[in-house]
């Protein structure tokens, strides 16, 4: 039974059993799937992320040599050449993506394009790294531990912001663009049958909307933290 | 299915040109969107942590976002402007700068 983070003199507690553990931590992994900066793809990032989050073949912000890898072992170009390369387009990127990294400027492509051309690795490598501390933070807790899930004064931030990512991509995947759609998604929960997918997602987002909640309150409770950026 | 992008601008949208890079006198803004995922609390402390504005103006910074739709949240010259995007955007706040009209 979980208990959500309580400050604890300089660290940030909460209870988490081992399948609660398991279930953010696989679900923070496919996040740092989709979110992988380039330089640290290893093996076939295209194939992991389409394996773990399901997501349309038709991905065009994935990097050039991934489209081609994508292309050459199906022997069927159409991705590619259904929607080009050009920069400035990213009506056709995958949405989730659109969310973890959204458009800077709105009106204007090109200056969007430019800014992500400049930002998006950067963005793409602390977002991961965020990732990183909350997942080790995770694996540091045990049964051992009391199921004790500890973050430190510079730990917590990273986690506060990788369960955003975590809930901006689940909230993407479930439909959930607006205040409407959150409301109606949560309307259907009544209805919902126990073994229905979207009804497990919206039960783990409102799980991860609970402890960021607490943590947030965690570290706001004793003042403003250190600037973190 | 819908652009969510597309959907949530407005429609009085000013459409910006290239020109404007070549103008250093008018400031830019920066504008944080409201979004259903990020958290009333969560929007409020990155306010603060980010900018280190005094919590009783991030919270109104914040009720703007919830209840507006947007809020302009610094304002400056456009590479002052790009940098806070892209702070905002690595706390997963839907940031966007634009010239302030």
């Amino acid at each position: 039974m979980a208990r959500a983070f309580l400050r604890q003199k300089q660290h940030y507690v909460a209870l988490l059993d081992a399948t609660e553990r398991a279930m953010i931590t696989g679900l923070m992994e496919q996040t740092r799937l989709i979110l992988a900066p380039e330089v640290e793809s290893t093996g076939d990032p295209f194939t992991d992320l389409v394996a773990s989050m399901g997501v349309s073949l038709a991905i065009e912000d994935q990097v050039e040599g991934q489209l081609e890898h994508q292309s050459d072992a199906d022997g069927n170009d159409a991705p590619a050449a259904e929607h080009g390369s050009d920069p400035s387009d990213f009506t056709d990127r995958d949405p989730a993506l659109d969310r973890l990294l959204p458009t800077a400027h709105r009106g204007d492509d090109q200056v969007a394009a430019e800014f992500r051309r400049l930002t998006e690795e950067g963005l793409r490598q602390r977002k991961s790294g965020n990732l990183d501390v909350a997942l080790g933070a995770l694996k540091a807790a045990g049964t051992a531990s009391g199921d004790r899930v500890v973050l430190d004064g510079e730990q917590a931030p990273a986690f506060l912001m990788a369960l955003t990512d975590v809930r901006l991509l689940l909230g993407e995947r479930m439909g959930m663009r607006t205040e409407e759609d959150a409301a109606r998604l949560h309307d259907a929960m009544e209805t919902i049958a126990d073994d229905d997918p979207l009804g497990y997602a919206l039960a783990w987002y409102d799980f991860l909307t609970w402890m960021q909640e607490s943590l947030t309150h965690a570290v706001m409770g004793e003042g403003p933290p250190e600037p973190s950026v | 299915m819908f652009a969510p992008l597309l959907s949530l601008a407005p429609t009085t949208e000013e459409v910006t040109s290239t020109d404007e890079v070549t103008e250093p006198d008018l400031p830019w803004v920066t504008i944080v969107w409201n979004d259903p995922v990020n958290l009333m609390s969560y929007v409020t402390w990155v306010f603060e942590t980010y900018f280190a504005y005094p919590r009783v103006r991030c919270e109104k910074l914040m009720m703007d976002v919830h209840q507006k739709g947007r809020a302009v949240v610094s304002n400056g010259p456009r590479e002052s402007m790009e940098r806070d995007v892209e702070a905002l955007q690595g706390y997963g706040l839907w940031a966007t700068f634009e010239k302030d009209r």
